[in-house]
């Protein structure tokens, strides 16, 4: 394993070096996923462009929007006053990544670049409908996150852009998120499968507005499953119905059998986890609404 | 009455703590020469295979690169344990994927794995066989076409792809059964798991001009390793030295030579020291695991829970070499019998040669396999005889005089305590506490491994004490168990003592850090080392303080008489002057224990030494949509005769626990047509702390007629019932048995669903 090591002192700098090198460099955040990669040799690029020193990536700002800097860390979103309340199921996916150790360093945008199916927090910002917005040297563009995923590893990001921010919409009353995911242990685990969503209720907290549910693991991207969110919408979401979500979210997936899960239990996991984290969104809005 | 205890029995620091966690303590994996050179291993990459060529003719034209070698450039010679049918590389052949094949040196380590992608092999595909019903079928291939030609110790059983196969038979098993109102068969299996220590293999080898070979190895059995070497490259012993620096783990996995010889023969051909580490992977590939198993179990059992008769089998796959495999195989068979009085008994271990890596020895070997099968069965037999396990338990223990499954003589017999502690703890009356929440128990005995031990004990002039030992401290603290008797004996402090270990040129000879043998057997020598010096020093003292030897005692660092006294320090610089200094030499070899020599066949572990006792209990709850386990309370009673320090004997119960409950829920090294798909440590999942509970300890001491101040060994037994126990409280927890190791959340959600993955 040999490179030649960049640590540009701003973005424009950073883009600028990526720009040179092409395919040939990669970006390092916290290296939690490029580096073990590297090592594995899975990767060897001959450039590798830090991100260490180049200011102002790592911030979470509340506006009009939720605005987090690529380098936002996993502890820093888990431990951000923000996310106690609608966002919840931002920390609890960006809790149990890893160990205390890789959350301190792993990034947002890590998370997101490297594209790994199984990744935490990107159903997250899924269920959140974020979007991302990339710096290359034509300039800026933004696109949706799940237009962003292309396949394991693959986004739609060119070798020379740099993942600034992501963004998504505040979240209004009524509302809430969660995250929930299955592995062979407790921590330091790669999901076998996970699920992240957010409901909206009416005002009436009776009838579902607005569902989203995310799948991670199951599938070559992380995944939306649209069926088991429409069978919620403008229903009143009753156990049963949850259950039927959890079965339609089933037949969404296509997950593969490895050394971790075979398909037939990873679908078993999301049958049984959509209705769970959809009963989470739940109680928490009531809990918010009393 | 007894002296009361000073040192020993106390939970006082250990001696290798400062340097530990300050980070002072330098590990084989830090230790660096100048000049070195980095060593990495050419690994087969088939199964099973006619090797057709190897040109390295390439990877010797790159940058840095200074050697390869492969099995043209070494003697021809066959290593091993009981059983010599190991090569340094792979010759004509390679057996498992991982095997080595050849080996470089270079200048960095990205130079050697460079020098390594370059070598071309060609490979001739053979069959294989990847499992034990495989390697028996009718017609198998045979892993070792020349089996017969290898030299073994004479005892063991071969056939074959069978490098042995040990047994017990006692009593009459037919008429056992046939007495049975019922007769219970089950099948188990269990997989390959790895030790997990921190620290991968490491050596640092470096020849001198006079043609020594110097080692510095995180090996556990430094003579061992000297013999091997010696073997390995054709000197004689003496000529090479194994230095132990710290070991960063070990639980059996560094016992036999690992890449010590890869070191030591890239720095004769280069003239350089040299390195070799392992990786992960080849840790996962290619290391000495836990044996995966197979265990058939016909157990006949009264109406009323007695067992009259038991008829077992278990089935070593030991992978492509027989590493541990006829030992491991014979002492289980008596994990088989369990702890219990049962007249009618024929029980057969087997080890079976696969195309695999080749397993070894792992805290206490054969012990959770084989435990978690009769354990296990245990409950079942309990459920349909609507008796409780532990009632079921208590009516069929060994108790104090009972007779060993193979004759011996049973004393310090603590299991009942043991039973009847952890029941207590775990609040055994309430078995099902909850929904989908269950407490399960499991009991076991298990062996205190003999071997002989020698110490040099020194005084110095300032009265502190040297102590010299052949063993290794590979992290159980059981050295400092050893210098917490002498400490005792010669009436000083622990801090006191200076330890010296594990030099094969200047250490006494030490059986090795093995089979929960170090406190007990390094200890013992100690105190025989202590007599020999008390002698001495009351000699002295009795001269210079003019009473009789035998009126004279010791006492905090002094020999007193009445008011008389004299310091340790005194009579060390009298007898420098005088004498050549204080100085002992202690030795110990555990006494042979007596079994009865017509029960077993081609068996080389026929007895247990000063045996300990054991029970686990746990509670946990299981997820019965997503199969997941969280384990509330796990408490271990056991009889470890006498604590010499409890700290570090509740240390070792708390590792060993961990250590089982991921073999019990998680841990297994996966394979596909003889390769490792799990060989990183993101995909074989130890467990974390988030997956334990705080583990329980209850010390119960019956002590141990033989072990010093009556402890017994304590390092391996706590790595064994934790899959027994953890399997039968799933079982109580959700109604459903899983007869498969690891109990994965997969496993048990099928099981509800009455599928099978
Ligand atoms: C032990 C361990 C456990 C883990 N457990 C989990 C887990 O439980 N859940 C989970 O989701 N992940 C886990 N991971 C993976 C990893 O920690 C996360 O994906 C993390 O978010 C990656 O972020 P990073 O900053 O370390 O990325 P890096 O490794 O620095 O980068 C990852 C990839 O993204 C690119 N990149 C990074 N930032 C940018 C940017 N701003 N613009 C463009 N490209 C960029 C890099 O070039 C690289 O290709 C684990 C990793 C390890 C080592």
């Amino acid at each position: 394993m040999s490179f030649e090591y960049h640590e540009p002192p701003s973005v424009s700098e950073a883009v600028a070096l990526a720009a040179r090198f092409g395919s040939e460099a990669r970006f390092l955040a916290g290296g939690t996923d490029l580096i073990v990669q590297i090592n594995r040799g899975k990767l060897a690029p001959r450039h590798v462009v830090s991100l260490h020193r180049v200011p102002g990536l790592d911030t979470i700002a509340v506006d009009g929007h939720v605005t987090l800097g690529a380098l936002v860390t996993h502890r820093a979103l888990e431990r951000s006053p923000h996310f106690q309340g609608r966002y919840r199921g931002l920390v609890e996916g960006a809790q149990v990544v890893g160990g205390h150790q890789v959350r301190n360093v792993g990034t947002v945008g890590g998370n997101i670049v490297n594209a790994s199916p199984a990744a935490d927090v990107v159903p997250v910002l899924l269920a959140l409908d974020a979007a991302v917005t990339c710096l290359g040297p034509e300039g800026e563009r933004t696109l949706p996150l799940e237009e962003f995923l292309v396949g394991p590893g693959q986004t739609q990001r060119r070798p020379e852009e740099l993942l600034t921010t992501v963004r998504f919409p505040l979240l209004g009353p009524n509302s809430a998120t969660a995250f929930l995911k299955a592995g062979r242990r407790k921590a330091m685990e790669i999901s076998v499968v996970c699920v992240a969503a957010r409901m909206t209720l009416d005002a009436g907290l009776e009838r579902c507005r607005e569902a989203r549910i995310a799948l991670g693991a199951v599938a070559p991207t992380t995944l939306r499953a649209r069926a088991a969110e429409h069978v919620l919408e403008g229903e009143v979401p009753r156990a049963e119905l949850l259950r039927r979500a959890g079965a339609l979210a089933a037949r969404a997936c296509q997950p593969i059998s490895d050394v971790r899960a075979s398909s037939q239990f990873r679908r078993l996991l999301v049958e049984t986890l959509v209705p769970r984290v959809l009963a989470r969104c739940l109680e928490r809005i009531r809990e918010e609404g009393r | 009455m007894a002296p009361e205890l000073r040192v020993v029995g106390k939970p006082l620091p250990r001696v290798d703590a400062y340097g530990k966690v300050t980070g002072k303590t330098v590990y084989a994996a830090d230790f660096t020469l100048p000049g070195m050179l980095f060593g990495k291993v050419l690994r087969g990459t088939e199964p099973h295979a006619r090797i057709v060529r190897i040109d390295a003719r390439r990877a010797l034209t790159l940058p840095g690169v200074r050697a390869v070698i492969s099995a043209a450039d070494v003697a021809d010679v066959r290593y091993g344990g009981a059983l010599k049918d190991e090569t340094v590389f792979a010759r004509e052949k390679v057996r498992y994927v991982g095997q080595p094949v050849a080996a470089v040196a270079a200048a960095t380590s990205e130079a050697a794995e460079a020098a390594l992608a370059a070598i071309d092999v060609v490979y001739d595909p053979l069959p294989a066989v990847f499992d034990v019903e495989g390697a028996l079928a009718p017609g198998a291939p045979l892993v070792h076409e020349a089996w017969e030609t290898y030299s073994a110790i004479p005892i063991l059983y071969r056939e074959g792809n069978i490098c042995n196969r040990a047994r017990i038979l006692a009593g009459d098993v037919e008429r056992g059964l046939a007495e049975a109102d019922r007769v219970f068969e089950h099948r188990f299996t269990t997989r390959m798991v790895h030790q997990g220590y921190t620290e991968p293999r490491a050596a640092v080898a470096a020849w001198d001009s006079a043609g020594q070979v110097t080692v510095w190895s995180n090996t556990q059995l430094p003579f061992e390793v000297q013999n091997t070497l010696a073997e390995i490259l054709q000197l004689p012993p003496s000529r090479i030295r194994i230095l132990v620096p710290g070991i960063g783990g070990g639980f059996g996995g560094k016992l036999r030579v690992g890449v010590e010889h890869f070191a030591a023969l890239l720095a004769r051909k280069t003239g350089r020291p040299v390195r070799v580490i392992t990786t992960s992977e080849e840790e996962l590939t290619a290391a000495y695991p836990r044996q995966g198993t197979i265990v058939e179990l016909k157990t006949g059992v009264t109406r009323d829970g007695r067992l009259t008769g038991k008829q077992g089998r278990i089935f070593f796959d030991t992978g492509a070499f027989a590493g541990s495999g006829p030992g491991v195989a014979s002492v289980a068979t008596l994990i088989l019998a369990g702890p219990y009085c049962i007249p009618n008994l024929h029980l057969e271990g087997y080890a079976v040669y696969t195309n695999k890596t080749n397993c070894g020895s792992f805290r206490a070997p054969s012990g959770p396999q084989a435990n978690f099968a009769v354990e296990s069965q245990m409950d079942i037999i309990a459920d349909a005889l609507g008796m409780d396990p532990l009632d079921l338990r208590l009516r069929n223990i060994v108790r104090e005089g009972d007779e060993g499954p193979t004759g011996q003589l049973l004393t310090g017999v603590g299991l009942e305590e043991c039973l009847r502690r952890a029941a207590d703890a775990i609040g055994w009356n309430d078995r099902r506490p909850g929904p989908s929440r269950g407490k399960g128990i499991a009991c076991g005995w298990w062996t205190t491994t003999g071997g002989s031990s020698g110490v040099y004990v020194k005084i110095n002039p300032d009265g502190t004490v040297a102590l010299n030992t052949g063993a290794a401290e590979i992290g159980t603290g059981a050295l400092t168990g050893a210098a917490q008797v002498l400490a005792e004996q010669l009436s000083v402090e622990l801090s006191d003592i200076n330890l010296v270990s594990a030099d094969t040129y200047s250490t006494p000879f030490d059986f090795g850090a093995q089979g929960s043998r170090t406190a007990f057997s390094v200890g013992n020598a100690c105190r025989a080392a202590a007599a020999d010096l008390r002698r001495q020093l009351f000699a002295l003292a009795s001269r210079q303080l003019g009473v009789e030897p035998d009126a004279l005692e010791l006492r905090e660092r002094h020999v007193v008489a009445g008011g008389k006294r004299v310091s340790l320090a005194d009579l060390s610089r009298l007898s420098q002057q005088s004498g050549g200094g204080l100085i002992a030499h202690g030795t110990f070899i555990a006494p042979p224990t007596p079994y009865d020599t017509k029960r077993v066949e081609a068996h080389v572990y026929p007895a247990f030494h000063s045996p300990s006792f054991h029970a686990h209990a746990v509670d946990l709850a299981v997820d019965p949509e997503t199969g997941e386990v969280t384990l509330h309370r796990y408490v271990v009673a056991q009889d470890v005769g006498f604590a010499l320090n409890p700290t570090y004997v509740e240390g070792q119960i708390e590792g060993g626990v961990a250590q089982g409950v991921g073999q019990a829920l998680s841990e297994e090294i996966v394979y596909e047509n003889g390769r490792v798909v799990n060989p990183n440590l993101t995909d074989y999942k130890m467990p974390t702390t988030l997956d334990l509970p705080r583990i329980e300890s209850i010390l119960v001491q019956h002590p141990s007629a033989v072990g010093p101040y009556g402890a017994k060994g304590v390092g391996e037994p706590p790595n064994i019932e934790p899959p027994a126990a953890v399997a039968n409280a799933v079982a109580a927890a959700i109604g459903v048995r899983i007869t498969s190791l690891p109990i994965t959340a997969e496993k048990i959600v099928m099981a509800l669903r009455k599928e099978t993955p």
